[in-house]
């Protein structure tokens, strides 16, 4: 107390007509929202309520939506007049929401008007609308931004308390355990809402019908009654463009795993490294794309009859790409980990360097580039989009094209991803309830995919 | 036994020089699959960015689609789509990617010592983590639209969208700014707290400050990988050309775009227009973040 009369007393008088005023503003708004949410009690027809809204909210709720921030306002307004820096905050945060709120607004209008439109904007009209929307912004939030500047600049006047130290010590601490509990949450909703919703299909269909089911014919193509949802076709074609994938990214991807790690001096993995890790951020429509327009001409050149270019080999090529940079770079890292004296042993003993990286190094880092491999694996399962633009999309369990078993590449497949891509946007009812069961189905696999290479990781790590 | 044949081997000179044809043989390999790789990415990378600079011009970059089957028109309302997409994400994600990161680093040493719950919670949290990491993309694009679409009835739109994005990119956030706080060196909280700060004062006037570039780090993969990111959008976003009005609407972004010019139309020379833009950001957020973590290895070594 006597502290708090100390600082009062030097105040100077701008900040205390300032403080008392914006206080006393704020217990005015507080009072005229609490009578007036008492008068939206008494009237409630003064609402007219869209039933069809995002929430159909009645009167009493914005009366009582009202009525708490009377109280907000009220007790803000009562923290100032004492020169409470909790106040202050409280403030100065609704006012900087208020600020941001008119800020994105504006952005959405200058936007919407230089970017909008089927013919260019000429540059006079694009300046004419910033200056607009910068007139219209300062006429809005201008007084705000001036009561941010003013209450920022008076923060020395304002008391922290011990208690209020501890409170926003101990909130703090729960509001950030909450959030670290966010990526659970997460995961937990994943399974809750998509075992929910492939739960019907689960019991109307059933699970062995769709999991030994070779045959997919959703309702919406040959009418329900006939509809057959065989998920077989969809788990041979993931597993069969996987499996090429592998065989042709693989050794690409060890090679230069080796080439970085052990062979290539400095300054070339100095490009190689960034270069490669390129890959990882192209987006997979880009890569979908170059499937579509370069490799399937390409692939249509071998002659095969009803060879289209699209289909697995295609897929394979692509998803093979795809995981080039995720296989390369943990290869990578497992190859660095082998401990020097391996090497140096190896060496010592008269064996080239090139022995040493094959009978020394290799067999050490052996489950580290297993590691890399199944997680490759488990990227390559999971990608989509670049899947449904090369794959041909065939509702048919693949088969090979001639009498050469190797021609089952050529033809057109569907992965489990790009069977719920392709359909989710029209699907409904048991379709829908299917495709959903298709992402659980999805999920498990690579849930046990990617456990296995957590697992190959740990136990390397332990043993080092 | 290993041992004892090298010995053996090296002794003879007709082995050595097989070692060392066998030595050459493999230099060579290696260095075909490392050229071969590289060779791949200036292929894809060369190839749509030639193709597409053909038809980028000013007026391509300023006017929104057509609309119908040619693929007529120009690709703005995507780009600003995008941003709208990317921006909003990043404020759903960031506070909660770096406030769990916070907690996992700086107080779950502690609080698990003194309560089992939050041991539990904590060990959950961290699993929490490594599972949505491995969570495919489409199956991200499920939980959305049966959450945000159809049972919070956010329709195909901007909020819907990026709330499932924050999802996708939440565990590269955690796990970026996690590495970044653990190299904050503990004489600096030490110090912090030894002149009487409080702990949260500590952490966001000494430790995060300290940590940002590895935090900014991270935003800008997630950024990366939203831009990338088509299968999430493509059953959240909804895919109208139209510039979004507000989060409530729907919109398209750049990679959307790509697939549905090459998919829906024969446009593919405006698709590889659109992937060209895409490539060149990409390469851009890349360099960046070569440039940010250079910096910080030799901050973190300088000292």
């Amino acid at each position: 107390m006597i502290k708090r009369q100390n600082k009062v007393k030097n105040l100077p008088r701008v900040v205390n007509w300032l403080t008392k005023g914006l206080a006393l503003l704020l217990g005015l708004a507080s009072l005229a929202g609490f009578l007036s949410a008492v008068y939206l009690m008494i009237n409630p027809g003064l609402i007219t309520v869209a039933s069809d809204s995002l929430f159909a909210l009645n009167s009493i709720h914005y009366a009582i939506a009202m009525l708490l921030m009377a109280v907000l306002v009220g007790l803000i307004a009562r923290g100032l007049w004492g020169y409470r820096n909790w106040a202050r905050m409280a403030l100065l945060t609704g006012l900087v929401l208020f600020i941001l709120y008119y800020f994105i607004s504006i952005i959405f209008m200058i936007l919407s008007t230089i970017f909008a439109g089927l013919t260019v904007v000429p540059i006079s009209s694009i300046l004419r609308v910033v200056g607009m929307g910068l007139l219209f912004f300062l006429m809005n939030a201008g007084v705000p931004i001036l009561l941010v500047y003013l209450l920022l600049k008076i923060e020395q006047y304002f008391e922290e308390t011990a208690r209020q130290r501890e409170f926003v010590e101990k909130t703090v601490r729960y509001v950030l355990l909450g959030m670290a509990m966010s990526a659970i949450i997460i995961v937990i909703l994943i399974f809750v809402f998509t075992m929910t919703e492939a739960w019907d299909s689960i019991q109307t269909i059933g699970l062995d019908t769709m999991l030994l089911g070779t045959i997919w014919r959703p309702g919406s193509i040959i009418g329900t009654e006939n509809a057959q949802f065989g998920l077989i076709p969809m788990v041979v074609g993931t597993i069969l463009s996987t499996l090429g994938a592998i065989m042709i990214g693989v050794p690409l991807s060890i090679g230069t795993a080796i080439l970085l790690a052990e062979v290539a001096p400095p300054a070339v993995r100095e490009v190689f490294r960034p270069a490669v890790e390129l890959l990882a951020g192209i987006p997979s429509v880009v890569y979908g794309l170059f499937g579509m327009v370069v490799l399937a001409p390409l692939i249509r050149n071998i002659d095969v009859p009803r060879n289209t270019g699209f289909g697995l080999l295609n897929a394979s090529i692509i998803l093979a790409v795809m995981i080039i940079p995720t296989v390369t770079s943990i290869a990578e890292d497992a190859i660095r980990a082998v401990p020097r004296e391996y090497k140096e042993g190896s060496l010592a003993l008269g064996g080239t360097h090139w022995q040493t990286i094959t009978r020394a190094i290799l067999p050490a880092a052996r489950s580290g580039i297993l590691a890399a491999i199944i997680l490759g694996i488990g990227r390559a399962l999971g990608e989509t989009m670049a899947m449904i633009m090369v794959i041909g999309n065939s509702i048919a369990l693949p088969k090979p094209l001639t009498g050469n078993p190797l021609t089952l590449f050529l033809n057109t497949a569907r992965t489990l991803t790009g069977n719920i891509a392709v359909e989710i946007n029209y699907a409904a009812g048991a379709h829908r309830s299917a495709l959903f069961f298709t992402g659980v189905l999805l999920f498990l696999m690579i849930l046990f995919v990617n456990s296995i290479a957590r697992f190959l990781i740990h136990s390397s790590e332990r043993r080092q | 036994m290993e041992a004892q044949s090298y010995i053996s081997l090296a002794k003879t000179k007709k082995n050595q020089k097989q070692n060392q044809t066998g030595q050459t043989l493999g230099y060579i390999l290696v260095w075909a699959c490392g050229f071969a790789a590289i060779a791949t990415v200036f292929w894809i990378i060369g190839y749509v960015l030639s193709q597409g600079f053909q038809v980028i011009n000013y007026e391509f970059l300023f006017t929104r689609p057509a609309g119908g089957v040619s693929g007529e028109g120009g690709i703005s309302t995507t780009i600003v789509s995008t941003v709208y997409l990317v921006v909003l994400t990043l404020v759903i994600v960031t506070p909660l990617g770096v406030g769990a990161a916070i907690y996992l680093v700086e107080y779950a040493g502690d609080a698990t010592k003194e309560s089992k719950l939050v041991a539990f919670l904590v060990q959950a949290a961290r699993t929490g983590v490594e599972v949505l990491a491995g969570v495919p993309s489409i199956v991200f694009g499920l939980f959305g639209f049966s959450l945000f679409v159809l049972y919070l009835k956010f329709g195909f739109s901007l909020l819907s969208a990026s709330l499932s994005g924050a999802a996708l990119v939440l565990p590269t956030i955690i796990r970026t700014s996690e590495e970044a706080l653990l190299t904050v060196p503990r004489a600096y909280r030490e110090g912090s707290l030894s002149l009487g700060a409080t702990r949260w004062h500590t952490i966001y006037s000494v430790v995060l400050p300290t940590a940002l570039p590895g935090i900014v780090t991270g935003i800008v993969l997630s950024v990366g990988r939203i831009i990338a990111e088509t299968a999430i959008f493509w059953v959240t976003l909804g895919g109208s050309f139209y510039l979004p009005q507000s989060i409530m609407h729907s919109g398209r972004s750049l990679a959307l775009h790509v697939y549905m010019l090459a998919s829906e139309t024969r446009a593919f020379d405006k698709a590889m227009g659109t992937a060209a833009i895409l490539i060149m950001t990409i390469v851009i957020l890349n360099l960046g973040i070569n440039l940010l973590s250079r910096r910080l290895t030799a901050r973190v070594s300088g000292k």
